[in-house]
């Protein structure tokens, strides 16, 4: 096992004036006894499909180059793998339209829940309920996430709405995990308590833990008193609670590499020009709250999918999902759709590069990351969910065999699924539904 | 009790049956055949009693901030930065979508923290006793008592008030009495009991497993659906002296509560959420092709919606047809100058304007209905048509088909938009859905992508004539959207779509088969009334399923 070392002296020069106390110290200690260079888990999320001429390379599979989409990431090649001819098979079953489903199904593997939430397409009348299992990023954070500050943090690009269709997280079969879209909160939640004085710190958790086992009480007693359904939305609620109990003593430490992101001048977070602006901000934070260990597993969700944006600041007048219906012969709108998929490459550069830039161990922190992006559709002018768009960058620690083109065929996302929890340490046999499970997808794995 | 219901308390939504057979054409894939007509359901009998059910509901982030108001003076709206409900059918206080996550148990942690911290900091105001005289234990205890029945919305047990006190004990041994009453109220903010209303029904079934609500549950129901807060003092007295209990005293207090101002914020909640307005703030539009629009109009759009409904439901006639024929508008001094209404207020309070008869059509002709609905640099019939279907009249369209291309066509200075849209009505693959749709946003093209009044389309000429089809009892050409806001106006549908919207927000769930009842009688007051919005707002107090509940049959773990 390989041992983290953190000198004093890096440590005092990564302070950068903020008083840190014994406290912290102390934590830091242990976490770094008890782990060695933690595994991470990001989801990259961007609706819409894509263009697949311009999304797929050119070369072999070992020797290949990215095409006009991906081109941002070909520093970042070697440690990728792009995968071809994977199905989001089970987006095929089960209630929703494409768009929920894809959305429902990318990281839960299985059929949306029946229901009477939200209104589906082609079919007037017809409704459909919340995603039907637990998600591959909440599942991971259960397992590699319990002993940091987070289990996991979602982050969102102006999301904004609040439905199936805006969802990519579950906790469990109707239980949705909504993203922050607000940067500054996000900020506050995350880092805003690692500034404070260490005797306050250390009583302001002697009272929260006073004030929240008093309050874990009022719900288990109701609780038992519940019917079922009401029980179950109750007992969410109480594992909620729980979680912050557990983790009010959880490491925290600015250091090192760990310096918070000094945030500019709020802006309005769902003002569809300053998008750009709240990307660069929550991907900052999501890069440094991985970099702190603050989280183990994070997403990113741009925008909805169906969503309204325009993309101004790439000279475009029309919405993301107008263009997306394009027909493939309408070129000056498919160039719109290249060009947007290219700036959402560019952003993921970005969270690269800024994972990359830190060492650890005999790599850096992307080594011992996975990010997945994916999408909810191939494309917008099928609504296909087959051979969907699917990049993992990142090695898990040694554990995938990264700088690869996989063309697959038919394959299940089930299985690239499973791999993914495979590479970060927990080897399932099957994820979401068992019926679209075969078992790791070939070739990822080291 | 006993009356036949047929099938009209049965409106769109969750159990939509797709029943008529027009709507088969309209199925949202290009080329599908014909689907089969459901025909109508069997009159059904209403017998006894019957509640539908009753999910345990938490609060919305409208109700915390003001509820932390009227228990604690709290007017920073710690709310507002929770994370947003997840909606359903439209709202967002449907009880089967809103969960808590992790990220929203911090948020009311952290809520009650600062919540607490600013009320303990003058204790003067928040408690009932003095501590120096009256002894530091026995005032606290007294505090939580009484502190504790309004934040619960019912008097706590002896367990609740030892478990309080133990709270207290700690945080006074931490930092002293401040520290302990402080902790109390944190975990009063963070306690199902004040997050959720919580609900048994009394002890007895009126029969098999129905049970009345109890006094107090009933004064937490009328208070949120009518005032989106707790209950005041009057409803507190009420509910302790037990007089909740029969219809005539629910109506008695309903009537005083829409009386108080705080009515008219939880029906301005509804209105905005009924009509999407919420969603006015993100849209964009061309400032080339509308010179008079400019981002900080947005919000006085929505204000003049929310002012007229207000009007017209509180110091008007109160009927849901004015809200569709209504010739005035509620203006000031900016809104009047981006109509270009001469002589309008002078100041920036909102006044009663009176419109021209032959171009206002209550909501139809306001920029928040007509903007919403449009592209950034052009109209949308096609959205407008969708905006009648869906809102008004509580139908559901499909959308596009997957193969279907739906950029807008380019504006072309050589066309009007109902020839630009051409193609809708020619191609039959387009006609299916889009009958429903373009000609009734046709009937709107005297106003622009900004909602402003115009008599050219591109210079030429506009023909605003449209056509209603599928709907029950108003199909038919019309000319503009003054003829079509009288039909609307007319509309069965279109009223028992308003009362079915109010269902579903006021008791916070789709409708059931177990509310066909409490449906209709909704329906049959709301006519018997003239529809009147306040008086639907009475009979929606006055059902089975809102004074009864089944009773909670628990499971072992």
């Amino acid at each position: 096992m390989k041992q983290r070392t953190l000198s004093r002296r890096a440590l005092l020069r990564g302070l950068g004036g903020v008083a840190v106390g014994l406290p912290f110290l102390g934590a830091m200690a242990d976490s770094a006894r008890a782990t060695a260079f933690p595994k991470r888990f990001v989801v990259f999320f961007t609706g819409l499909g894509t263009v697949k001429p311009a999304w797929i390379p050119t070369g072999t599979e070992t020797d290949f180059t990215f095409g006009p989409i991906l081109s941002p990431l070909e520093p970042y090649k070697k440690k990728a793998i792009l995968l071809e001819g994977v199905d989001y098979e089970s987006a095929y079953h089960g209630p929703g339209d494409p768009h929920q489903q894809g959305i429902g199904h990318a990281l839960t593997g299985t059929e949306l829940q029946e229901g009477s939430l939200f209104p589906y397409a082609c079919n007037p009348g017809k409704m459909v309920g919340w995603g039907g299992g637990i998600s591959l990023d909440q599942f991971l954070a259960d397992q590699i996430g319990q002993t940091t500050r987070f289990p996991s943090l979602e982050f969102g690009v102006q999301v904004q709405y609040a439905n199936v269709s805006a969802r990519i997280s579950y906790r469990g079969p109707g239980q949705p995990v909504p993203p922050e879209d607000d940067p500054y909160q996000a900020y506050t939640r995350i880092f805003s308590d690692l500034g404070t004085d260490p005797e306050a710190l250390k009583r302001l958790r002697a009272q929260r833990k006073t004030v929240l086992d008093a309050v874990t009480g009022d719900y288990q007693r109701l609780s038992s008193r519940l019917g079922t359904s009401d029980r179950m939305k109750v007992d969410a609620h109480l594992e909620a609670v729980r979680e912050i109990e557990k983790r009010l003593d959880a490491p925290g430490v600015i250091g090192g590499s760990c310096n918070p992101p000094v945030l500019g001048a709020p802006v309005e977070p769902l003002e569809n020009d300053n998008y750009p602006e709240i990307a660069k901000t929550q991907l900052d934070l999501l890069a440094m709250s991985l970099i702190c260990d603050l989280t183990r597993v994070a997403s990113i969700q741009w925008t909805t999918v169906q969503t309204g944006k325009v993309f101004t600041w790439l000279g475009q007048d029309e919405p993301h999902h107008t263009l997306s219906h394009s027909s493939d012969g309408d070129t000056k709108r498919q160039q719109a759709l290249i060009d947007i998929g290219n700036w959402h490459a560019q952003q993921l550069a970005y969270l690269c590069q800024k994972l990359d830039s830190v060492p650890e161990g005999d790599g850096t922190v992307l080594d011992n990351t996975v990010i997945l992006w994916c999408s909810d559709i191939a494309q917008g002018n099928t609504h296909a969910r087959r051979d969907v768009p699917l990049l993992l960058l990142g090695g898990a620690g040694g554990a995938l065999n990264t700088g690869r083109w996989f063309k697959h065929s038919g394959a299940y996302h089930n299985d690239l699924l499973i791999a993914i929890a495979h590479a970060m340490g927990v080897p399932v046999t099957t994820f979401g539904n068992p019926a679209y499970c075969k078992g790791p997808l070939p070739g990822l794995l080291v | 009790m006993t009356h036949a219901v047929r099938l009209p308390w049965l409106l769109g939504g969750a159990l939509a049956l797709c029943a008529a057979a027009p709507l088969a054409a309209c199925s949202g894939h290009i080329g599908d055949p014909p689907g089969e007509d459901t025909g109508e359901a069997p009159a059904f009998q209403c017998v006894g009693t019957i509640p539908g059910k009753s999910p345990i509901r938490r609060m919305t982030r409208f109700e915390y901030n003001n509820t932390v108001r009227d228990l604690v003076g709290d007017d920073t709206r710690p709310a507002s930065a929770f994370v947003p409900e997840e909606e359903a059918m439209g709202f967002d206080n449907q009880a089967t979508a809103l969960g808590v996550t992790q990220i929203l148990a911090e948020q009311y942690m952290v809520a009650a923290e600062q919540i607490a911290a600013r009320a303990a900091s003058d204790l003067g105001a928040l408690l009932p006793c003095d501590p120096a005289t009256a002894g530091e234990q026995a005032c606290a205890t007294t505090f939580i008592q009484t502190f504790g029945r309004r934040a619960y919305r019912r008097p706590l047990t002896d367990d609740e008030v030892s478990r309080l006190q133990d709270v207290f004990s700690w945080g006074r041994g931490d930092e002293g009495f401040p520290k302990g009453i402080e902790l109390v109220l944190q975990v009063m903010l963070q306690s199902p009991h004040f997050l959720y209303r919580v609900e048994f029904g009394m002890p007895d079934p009126v029969e098999a497993d129905v049970v009345p609500l109890s006094h107090h549950e009933m004064a937490s129901r009328l208070s949120y659906m009518l005032w989106g807060t707790m209950p005041d003092e009057a409803l507190f007295a009420a509910a302790d002296e037990g007089r909740l209990g029969t219809k005539e005293e629910i109506a008695k207090e309903a009537r005083r509560m829409l009386d108080d101002p705080r009515a008219r914020e939880a029906v301005a909640n509804f209105n905005a959420q009924w009509l999407g307005l919420s969603h006015l703030d993100n849209i964009k539009k061309d400032s080339s092709t509308y010179p008079k629009y400019y981002e900080g109009i947005r919000p006085l759009w929505r204000a003049e919606t929310l002012a007229f409904l207000e009007d017209v439901i509180f110091e008007g006639q109160g009927d849901i047809g004015s809200v569709f024929t209504a010739n005035y508008s509620m203006l000031n001094a900016e809104l009047a100058s981006f109509y270009g209404v001469e002589d309008g207020p002078a100041t920036q309070s909102f006044e009663r304007v009176e419109l021209d008869p032959t171009k206002t059509s209550g909501i139809l002709t306001h920029a928040s209905v007509l903007a919403a609905t449009g592209k950034p640099n052009q109209t949308s019939p096609v959205h407008r048509g969708k905006f009648v279907r869906e809102r008004l009249l509580c139908q559901i369209l499909p959308p596009p088909p997957n193969n279907a291309a739906f950029n807008a066509p380019d504006v072309r200075p050589d066309a009007t938009t109902r020839e630009r849209f051409a193609e809708h009505s020619e191609n039959p693959a387009c006609a299916g859905c889009h009958i429903k749709m373009d000609p009734v946003g046709f009937g709107f093209e005297h106003y622009d992508g900004i909602g402003l009044y115009r008599d050219t389309d591109q210079g030429l000429p506009i023909d605003d004539s449209g056509e209603l089809v599928d709907t029950r009892g108003i199909d038919g050409p019309f000319e503009g959207v003054v003829e079509l806001g009288q039909r609307l106006a007319q509309s069965e549908e279109a009223r028992q779509c308003v009362a079915t919207q109010w269902f579903r927000f006021a008791y916070g769930r789709v409708e059931g088969e177990d509310d066909r009842c409490s449906m209709s009688e909704i329906q049959q007051a709301f006519a018997a009334s003239g529809f009147n919005v306040k008086e639907l707002l009475v009979a929606l107090t006055q059902t089975d399923a809102f004074r009864y509940r089944r009773a909670v049959v628990t499971q072992a773990p």
